[in-house]
Formats: C-alpha cells, sequence, structure tokens
C-alpha cells in the first residue's frame, strides 16, 4: 500500500531547513499498523479514554428520556435525542480522545520509542485514527438502539456514511490539536474550547438564527442536520452539506501535513 | 575480520551560533564498544541523535552500517537499537506485552522473548504491568525492547545513569556478552569507570570537541608522565614514591625487611586525564 504523505521526524535544529523536507513516498505496513491498531485499540479501554464512550452513550439515553416525556412519546424527537448524541459522541471521542492518546505518548516518551523502531509518521497516524473512528462508529450505532429509532437499510447507510465522515474529520482534528500537546493535561486544555464549539454551536441552532447560520459550516452541523433529515426520510445531505464535509476533510489533513511537515509530531 | 559499523568524519553541529559538535571523528567496528565521555552538555547525546537519524548535522559525513546519516530512514531501526533517557515503556501494558508489541512491529518470533526476558532477568516479571517496575526493571525493559531484533548496532545514551551499582553491574555484563556475539555498542557515559570497563575505545568529549581517542589503558598510559608509586607499609604509613633510584631502593629495603602491605602504580585514570585536559571534570 502506497500513500502520499511526508513521515519524517528528523530535525535539523534550524526551523528553515525543516521547513525545506520534501514530501516522500512512504509505504504502510500492514503488519505495523496492525500492531499499532491493537495496542491504540486497547487503550481506549482503559479507564483515561473509556469514559468518553460511556458518556456519550449516558447522555443520549437521558436525552432520549427527557425528549420522550417533554414530547409526550413523539418519535421525532428520537432523531433529536440520537443527534445530540452522536454530536456529543463524535466530539469527545474524535477530538478529545486522539488528541490525549497522542499528548499520552509524547509524556510517557513512547512516540520517540515507536518512532525509532521503524514504525513511521503515516503507520502511526493511521493506527491512531483507526480505532477510534470504529469506537466512535461503535458508539453511533448504539445510539441509534438507545434512542429506539427504526431505520431502512438505506437510512442505515445514510446515517453511517455520515456519523463515518464526521468521526474521521473530528480526529484528524484530535490529532492536528495532539501536536500541539506535551501532556495528557494539556491536551484537555486545548480541545476543550474547541469541543465547546462544534458540539454547542449546532445543539443550540434552535435558539438563535445566527447559530443556525454559523452551524451551516461545520461539519458536526451537517451531521447534526442530517440525522433530522434521515428520520424526515430525506437524503441526508444536500450538495451544499457534501461540500462542506468535503472541504473540511480537506482542509483538516492539509493543516495537518503542515503542521506535522513543521514539527513532525512533536511540537 | 571485524566490519566498520559506525564511521565519523570531520562531524559539526550549530544550533544557531552555537557549536555543539565539532569535528568530530570516529570508527566503530563490529564486536566493538566505544564509549563517548563527557560531562553534560558535552554534545554525547547530540552525535547519537545525528547517527540515529534523529537530528541532521551542519557539516562533515557519519555513516551507520554504511547509510550516510542524512539519508536515514525508518528502515534502519531494523538493524540497531537505541536506549536514551527519551525511551519509554507503556506502562499500563505487562513486561511481555510491551514486547509482543514491538516484536510484531519489527516482525521478531513471539517465541524470542521470553528467552529474551530470561537473559534480561525480567522473566518473573514478565506478567507485571510496567508501571509496576521498579528503574532498573524499566531500564533493563527498555534494553530488551532495543535488543528484540537483534541489532548490529546498539546505541546506549547513559544507560547505567541513576542505577543502583547490582543493576549497572548486571548490564554492563550483558553488554560484555553482545560484544562477545558481535555486536558493534556505541555508548555514552560520564562513568568513566564504566568507560574503562567497557570500552575498546573511548572518545573524551568537551564542549562538542574531542580531546583524546583511543584505547582507554592507552590514553592513561599516555598521561603517566610522572611514574608514581602508593606504598601502604605494615606499619599503617602510606607513601606516595615518584619514579627513581632513590625510591627503587627504598622499596627493595621494604621488601627485604617485609613491611610493605600494598604497592600500586599511579597511573592517571580517564578522569584525571579529562581533568589535566580540559581542567573540568566529568561529573
Amino acid at each position: 500500500m502506497k500513500i502520499t504523505a511526508d513521515t519524517t521526524t528528523k530535525s535539523t535544529g534550524n526551523k528553515k531547513a525543516d521547513r525545506r523536507r520534501a514530501l516522500t513516498l512512504k509505504p504502510v505496513h500492514m503488519r505495523k499498523l496492525a500492531a499499532i491498531i491493537d495496542v491504540k485499540g486497547r487503550a481506549l479501554f482503559s479507564k483515561n479514554f473509556i469514559i468518553m464512550p460511556i458518556f456519550s452513550l449516558g447522555f443520549t439515553f437521558l436525552m432520549q428520556v427527557i425528549y420522550e416525556r417533554a414530547s409526550g412519546g413523539m418519535a421525532e424527537m428520537n432523531a433529536y435525542a440520537l443527534a445530540m448524541g452522536m454530536l456529543m459522541n463524535v466530539s469527545m471521542m474524535g477530538f478529545y480522545c486522539t488528541a490525549a492518546s497522542l499528548a499520552e505518548e509524547k509524556e510517557k516518551n513512547t512516540l520517540r520509542t515507536l518512532m525509532t523502531s521503524s514504525v513511521n509518521g503515516l503507520e502511526f497516524f493511521l493506527g491512531s485514527l483507526i480505532p477510534v473512528v470504529l469506537m466512535t462508529e461503535v458508539v453511533n450505532v448504539l445510539c441509534v438502539f438507545i434512542v429506539q429509532m427504526t431505520m431502512s437499510p438505506m437510512q442505515w447507510a445514510a446515517y453511517l456514511a455520515v456519523t463515518t465522515t464526521v468521526s474521521v474529520i473530528a480526529s484528524v482534528g484530535g490529532m492536528l490539536l495532539g501536536i500541539f500537546a506535551k501532556n495528557q493535561v494539556s491536551a484537555s486544555t486545548l480541545t476543550t474550547p474547541v469541543v465547546l464549539v462544534f458540539m454547542m454551536i449546532p445543539m443550540f441552532t434552535g435558539f438563535s438564527e445566527t447559530l443556525q447560520k454559523i452551524s451551516m459550516f461545520f461539519f458536526t452541523g451537517i451531521a447534526f442536520d442530517a440525522i433530522s433529515n434521515i428520520s424526515n426520510g430525506l437524503p441526508a445531505v444536500d450538495v451544499r452539506g457534501i461540500a462542506v464535509l468535503a472541504a473540511e476533510f480537506i482542509l483538516s489533513v492539509i493543516l495537518f501535513l503542515v503542521l506535522y511537515r513543521r514539527n513532525g509530531f512533536e511540537r | 575480520m571485524s566490519e566498520t559499523y559506525i564511521s565519523i568524519d570531520h562531524l559539526s553541529k550549530k544550533y544557531d551560533k552555537d557549536f555543539v559538535l565539532k569535528d568530530v571523528s570516529a570508527v566503530l567496528h563490529s564486536g566493538e564498544i566505544l564509549g563517548f565521555l563527557g560531562p553534560s552538555g558535552a554534545g554525547k547525546t547530540t552525535t547519537i541523535k545525528i547517527l540515529t537519524g534523529q537530528l541532521l548535522p551542519t557539516s562533515g559525513t557519519a555513516k551507520v552500517l554504511g547509510i550516510d546519516c542524512r539519508k536515514i530512514d525508518e528502515r534502519i531501526y531494523e538493524q540497531i537499537g537505541i536506549v536514551t533517557d527519551s525511551s519509554g515503556v507503556y506502562e499500563r501494558m505487562t513486561v511481555f506485552d510491551n514486547l509482543k508489541y514491538f516484536a510484531r512491529i519489527l516482525n521478531v518470533p513471539l517465541e524470542n522473548i521470553d528467552p529474551l526476558l530470561k537473559r534480561i532477568g525480567l522473566y518473573d516479571h514478565r506478567k507485571k504491568p510496567a508501571s509496576k517496575l521498579s528503574k532498573g526493571q524499566t531500564q533493563r525493559l527498555i534494553l530488551a525492547r532495543a535488543l528484540l531484533h537483534k541489532p548490529k548496532v546498539l546505541f546506549l545514551d547513559e544507560p547505567t545513569s541513576g542505577l543502583d551499582p547490582s543493576t549497572a553491574l548486571e548490564i554492563h555484563r550483558i553488554l560484555r556478552e553482545l560484544k562477545e556475539e558481535g555486536m558493534a555498542i556505541f555508548l555514552t557515559t560520564h562513568n568513566m569507570e564504566e568507560a574503562t570497563k567497557l570500552c575498546d575505545h573511548v572518545a573524551l568529549l568537551n564542549e562538542g570537541v574531542i580531546v583524546e581517542y583511543g584505547a582507554p589503558e592507552e590514553i592513561c598510559l599516555k598521561y603517566n608522565r610522572i611514574k608514581k608509586y602508593r606504598v601502604q607499609l605494615t606499619d599503617g604509613t602510606k607513601h606516595v614514591l615518584i619514579q627513581g633510584s632513590e625510591t627503587a631502593g627504598r622499596i627493595s629495603s621494604w621488601m627485604n625487611e617485609d613491611k610493605i602491605e600494598t604497592l600500586h602504580t599511579c597511573e592517571p585514570t580517564l578522569e584525571t586525564v579529562f581533568l589535566e585536559v580540559t581542567g573540568r571534570e566529568l561529573q
């Protein structure tokens, strides 16, 4: 498998020289990638991280109970509870878990050990991203059952496609933040405002037209609206939504590559 | 015939305007231990970082296993092992699982882990989480991880710093065994006893410059300009005598009278050589 990404972590001690480094083709070894995914995946079940999916599931259940009681059992409110839970899950897992996991590797000096054990940057990047996205998706699926929403296979496909896309964007964003975090405490400090912005603005669109306009340009906002559309039997995302998702995915990857080229994983 | 595994030729490294390495040259062959000996800030770790591809030099060349250090990529790490103060372990994972992770990455059969753990003295702790290990045990786990893939060259940055004497001796024993097996070991230390005991060649490094280079014994003898003898007599008195006919006469006389308890030559140590050459102490 050949991938185009720079994976060198060399430092010249001179920023200009670092910037002159060219993007190179690096192979991704499936053996190494599988080992990283295995270890990173198991780390997500440690007490530092498992709280996030549990909290997301609990939050979804709470939203379902609240909206069911408030609406007198209206089925449409299930989709709203699901959208809230999905937003919480994607933001907390995608941003926080990815950033904190990278920060923990730096804090414990295991990142440098990995990088000097023949793991290249792209293998580490994918190995860190894939378990988070998988776990986020598992929780997103469980949320559907918690809110007791029934979906056709097409609706399921649309739901999984949208939530997977936003999970990937949030996780790349988490890796971006992780570059700047030297330990788990600073990862938490860095991700909190980002999580709040990307989670709260779509959540409160019902209260403000301005927030609604802003939310239309957030990948989390697109996903939030997509669940409502799916529930109403409409296309999950329109052309503008697809454009926003694509643009934010490309932007997050470019930003990550620029920062990675300049700093490696360690700022 | 031993192969050249590392060749350093007029290597320099500059940070901003300050040189941290100046015109450093050295060679390391298979089955040898080369020690870079110097105080903190002498440039030892910088040298290791350049040789392992983590830092680019400003000028000069360095080759590891025939590969220019400027062209090193992650593939080199399948042939070298690194132990530095920035080597970490996965604390939540057991000793065995730590090694299993790297065995999978480095394509090492898992059956090799237990014999390595026995050799390194961690077999009884293999099911223990790494967070529960003592500092010495953690350092041995880091060493085991570096040895897992049987590297041709092992880089050790102050491997026994802060360890208790028995753990340090155990690590010395392992290093001597590895050397006998043909591994080339690049060692940095500020412990002159360690360098004298282990190294085939040492480079005394001060402020980025090699001030002396050679076999430890040769270096010490080179600076043994005023030959002295330290004598302790049976009555408890101690004497330091400078070589000469008068000293020879006194020692001969004490020997005839069976008065000598101990008799030692007083050639300089690497520490005193370093002090003489640089005016600074190693520690």
